[in-house]
């Protein structure tokens, strides 16, 4: 049995499903000041009709992170940054305790300026007075050599006693050239890690009180796959933004998507809009902002806006608006049933969508009246109101889903599989999902003009999605055959290698480092799932002569589901 | 964080599939180490900088612009023809307001291919510089335009296009021809009869370095550039000046190529030379972008600079300094034609010169005779007799943008003429008049 939890914005969802269809499905309340009370109270109601003894894993999508570092309950954390030339380090400066260091290393790896060793102590000496636990050491172009990252990395010295509880090294970050992205990368990953470790014991400690101690725990990301939990405490930062592929996963897993599609994903707050390319996600091809802040953190490209079943209804002259302002639940949510709304209360989309006959969702009375009365106000009819923000809902998903695509077609488009040149995006399908999905269908299907598909179970499609994630992975390898090295730098693996070393080792030795170090985590991958995606190299030649080869490989396990839940449950 | 002050867009093609031979300077390699710098510097996440993927130039816009003889495919491969179309792409940003200012990173380049193209010459087959300024008049409008070439070797392709074109202004700062290839751009070569002054060649002795190259910049190209006025101006950006460059013997830092892409404020720069793939390349090439973009590029140092072993000898400053006094002259009181027909004659109203050219690259020795019809309305119809120890005699007809009449009529006439009785192998027209653009032979 899978277990698959989402804590999204306003609900936390759960399933428990196997191949043979889902067992078991709850949706909470998110209490947003104790995550870990929404994930116990959805793993208690999956196991009131669940043997724990059958559940073999557990996925786990939250907004932990990004709710840290949203609220600014984050911790202070010491960034060492060597820049060597170029733009200046101090031009990045993401917090306090920020020391740009001397000390260069060029493109090709080749040390140009040495650390200057009593320059970094006193940096770290500085940080430590400021009382700063969390570490950063971030060089340019340590992907290439770590030289410099992994001096200060020892400078700073071990876990007990005065050294630091954790240290993040820019080049585990990956392999990938992005010198500022990898700074506030590492930054983030610091920022969160005391906050993501706290929840990460409350979780295990849980699972072990509920009987579950045996499960395998991963974490989902946001580019459509998980990693161990245990790998998630080093990484934090890859967990953050998960929501979106959850649900991205989950439409994989309940539908057989072969056209370019469009995927909504409508909930409390806001919609989730992602494209299909001949049935496959598309990737963000250089990584996620968080805040104003672009990171190596790789996603799916899902395009967010503040429309949900939630989303407070308002009139502007003669235009009736949906969102972006969320206020609070719908009346016929937080209405009881028999009972008056409040006076002046405000109608959302579900309310909208109750007097239009498309649901009929809580309290459809208390809809009626909030919307009678928020007409009178007005001087609109209600039902024209209701079916005019109804309208106004679909037209805002339909434009943003315009942009989003009209966005890619400027672009180069990247799937999770491959780099799809000269293509253009032309929807023929749209899936809905989320609380609101069968009641929005009609007006989705008539805005967009293409055929609208609402899955089964589409209320529960994220946490389906999380269930059902496999494991992913993805690493760089690097040589340089005059300098006689190897480096991956992930795997923080750097071995020499004879001049005779070509692309074709290269690319052999990037999976096998690759499905090697999953099955150190206790991960089992499909050597099938595993791809290069890029593999280059490069003649050097110095004064007309050939000294060597650079060579640069890409491999990742392609995101994927563990399998179809395409039947109808039991 | 950071804004640039200038939008930029940056036109990256490496042709990482495309070299002369293996181990020459225009390799693969090239632009791989740049692109790293670039990528590393995270330049493309300022906003206001954008990378762009250039377009493909097509027939008509090489056609529009050279003879290519015996045809186009015969001299430019598809590198080539992306390599121009990149060029194309960064004019059509800064046209359409997309960005205030493009580079167009390209390679292979073009500065040393001439009017008439037979095969390679200085590693170039098709003037992308020439390319896009082609395009600029044909579909936006633009007339008045000026090339500053800062490519160590003089830029005689460029010159060669634009020599009889009085709206183009051609400068050129490069080390002496008497040092170094192609051994010309001496300052007597300024333009053609219609376009005295036109053409300004700076020759720079060996060894000049950051300081040399600012003073020709204040003191000859600014004041030029100031009173000609141009719609646009376009820097070709060779970086082979630097002090690590192996073909070479210039001391130009990265800090100094920034300092000159301040100064001279080009709408749209394009990559030339530079063979320090390196130690100079990924640097030079970064500090163009920050300066371009209007940011701070104060950071950028290569590894080898040496403040001491890098300046210039005193005997420089002063040779510059009286250089900087006379050149300005040519532009602004050019010679009278009697003093500066460089070996051409007039005959039965026509200017005819002849120029043997020699293709380094390909090893093809070509033999030219150049006629210009020295009309008192428009630039004057151009006819360009070629042979070449690859081709037979062939001919091409240019009939100038805002061709008079007369011209227009002389020119097609010609052409016609040409096909039925003369013994060309191959023939082109250009009519810009018409936008007609045409080929025989086989």
């Amino acid at each position: 049995m899978y277990l698959g939890i989402d804590v999204g914005g306003t609900h936390t969802d759960a399933v428990a499903l196997d191949e043979a269809g889902i067992a078991a499905q709850v949706k909470v309340k998110t209490n947003h000041h104790d995550l870990l009370a929404s994930v116990n109270a959805a793993l208690a109601g999956i196991l009131a009709t669940v043997d724990p003894r059958d559940v073999r894993q557990l996925n786990l999508s939250t907004t932990l992170s990004t709710n840290a570092i949203v609220q600014g309950t984050t911790e202070d954390v010491g960034m060492l940054v060597v820049s060597g030339t170029g733009i200046h380090a101090g031009d990045f400066m993401l917090c306090r305790d920020y020391h740009a260091l001397s000390g260069s290393i060029d493109h090709r790896g080749s040390e140009i300026e040495r650390l200057d060793e009593a320059e970094v102590k006193a940096a770290i000496a500085s940080c430590r007075k400021a009382g700063v636990r969390v570490f950063g050491c971030v060089g340019k172009f340590s992907t290439r050599n770590p030289l410099h990252e992994n001096t200060i990395r020892q400078m700073i010295g071990p876990a007990e006693g005065e050294g630091a509880d954790a240290v993040t090294l820019g080049h585990e970050l990956g392999g990938r050239l992005n010198f500022p992205r990898r700074l506030a990368t590492a930054y983030f990953n610091c920022a969160v890690w005391r906050v993501f470790n706290t929840f990460a014991d409350a979780v295990e400690k849980s699972l072990e009180r509920l009987g579950l101690g045996h499960v395998r725990v991963n974490t989902l990301k946001a580019d459509g796959g998980t990693f161990p939990l245990s790998q998630a405490r080093k990484m934090p930062v890859q967990s953050i933004f998960s929501g979106p592929a959850a649900s991205v996963m989950g439409i994989i897993a309940l539908c057989d998507i072969t056209h370019d599609s469009v995927i909504l994903d409508i909930g409390g707050t806001t919609t989730d809009i992602a494209v299909f390319v001949d049935g496959q996600p598309l990737v963000e091809h250089d990584g996620i902002h968080i805040g104003s802040h672009p990171t190596l953190v790789r996603a799916l490209k899902v395009h967010s806006i503040g429309i949900g079943g939630d989303s407070a209804i308002s009139v502007l002259g003669e235009a009736v608006r949906v969102g972006p302002n969320r206020l609070g639940p719908s009346q016929a949510d937080c209405v009881a049933e028999g009972c008056a709304c409040a006076e002046n209360a405000r109608p959302t989309l579900i309310d909208a969508l109750n007097c239009t006959g498309a649901c009929a969702h809580g309290n459809v009375a208390a809809s009626r009246q909030a919307m009678e009365a928020f007409a009178r106000c007005h001087s609109i009819s209600p039902d024209v109101l209701a079916r005019q923000a109804v309208e106004a809902a679909a037209e805002a998903i339909y434009k943003s889903a315009r942009e989003l695509i009209g966005e890619i077609n400027d672009k180069p488009v990247y799937t999770i599989h491959e780099l799809l040149e000269g293509r253009r995006v032309a929807p023929r399908r749209v899936y809905i999902m989320g609380g609101p999905a069968e009641a929005m269908k009609e007006a989705v299907r008539q805005r967009f003009e293409l055929f609208t598909v609402v899955p089964k179970h589409s209320g529960v499609a994220n946490a389906i999605g999380a269930a059902l994630t496999r494991n992913t992975a993805s690493l760089e390898l690097f040589a340089d055959t005059e300098k006689g090295v190897m480096f991956i730098p992930a795997l923080r693996h750097r071995e020499n290698v004879p001049r005779s070393y070509n692309l074709r080792d290269a690319e052999r030795d990037a999976l096998n480092h690759m499905l090697a170090h999953l099955s150190e985590m206790g991960v089992f991958a499909d050597r099938d799932n595993a791809q290069v995606n890029h593999a280059t190299s490069f003649n050097m030649v110095s004064d007309g002569a050939t000294t060597g080869r650079n060579i640069r490989v890409k491999c990742q396990i392609k995101p994927g589901v563990a399998f179809p839940l395409a039947g109808t449950g039991r | 964080m950071h804004e640039a002050k200038h939008s930029l867009g940056v036109i990256l093609f490496p042709a990482f599939d495309w070299s002369i031979s293996p181990t020459h300077p225009e390799r693969e390699e090239r632009l791989l180490y740049t692109q790293d710098q670039l990528k590393e510097e995270g330049l493309f996440d300022i906003e206001g900088v954008d990378e762009y993927k250039p377009g493909v130039a097509s027939r008509e816009d090489v056609e529009r612009t050279h003879f290519c003889f015996p045809e186009l495919e015969a001299v430019a491969t598809r590198s080539h023809m992306v390599a121009a179309g990149g060029c194309i792409t960064a004019a059509d940003l800064v046209m359409q307001g997309r960005a205030k200012k493009a580079f167009a990173l390209v390679r292979p380049p073009g500065h040393h291919a001439m009017k008439v193209v037979q095969g390679s010459r200085g590693f170039c087959n098709i003037n992308i510089e020439a390319v896009m300024i082609e395009h600029l008049r044909e579909n936006h409008g633009k007339r008045r335009i000026a090339v500053v070439d800062t490519d160590c070797h003089h830029g005689d392709g460029t010159q060669d296009i634009y020599w009889h074109d009085p709206d183009v202004l051609f400068i050129s700062l490069h080390q002496d021809g008497r040092t170094l290839y192609p051994g010309t751009g001496f300052p007597t070569d300024c333009g053609g009869p219609k376009a005295l002054g036109r053409t300004i060649n700076i020759p720079l002795p060996p060894g000049t370095s950051d300081e040399g190259y600012m003073m020709a910049m204040e003191r000859v190209v600014m004041p030029i550039l100031k009173d000609f006025q141009p719609e646009v101006v376009i820097n070709s950006a060779g970086q082979d000046n630097h002090f690590t460059d192996p073909i070479t013997n210039m001391n130009l830092t990265a800090q100094g190529y920034a300092k000159l892409t301040e100064l001279l404020q080009a709408d749209l720069a394009v990559l030339e030379g530079g063979y320090s793939i390196q130690g100079a390349l990924p640097y030079v090439n970064l500090g163009i972008c920050l300066s371009m973009a209007g940011l701070d590029y104060s950071g950028v140092r290569e590894p080898g600079f040496d403040a001491v072993r890098h300046s210039q000898r005193p005997q420089i400053a002063e040779y510059l300094a009286k250089m900087c006094d006379t050149l300005p002259e040519l532009y602004f009181n050019p010679p009278a034609l009697s003093e500066a027909m460089q070996g051409g004659v007039i005959e039965d109203g026509w200017f005819v010169r002849h120029k043997d050219i020699y293709y380094d690259t390909d090893g093809i020795s070509e033999a030219q005779t150049e006629s210009l019809l020295m009309c008192d309305s428009c630039r004057g119809l151009l006819k360009v007799v070629s042979r070449s120890t690859k081709n037979p005699d062939c001919l091409g007809v240019e009939i100038p943008v805002d061709a008079c009449p007369r011209c227009r009529e002389m020119g097609l006439a010609h052409y016609d003429e040409a096909q039925a009785k003369d013994g060309y192998r191959y023939t082109q027209l250009i009519n810009r008049v018409d936008r007609q653009y045409l080929r025989h032979g086989f």
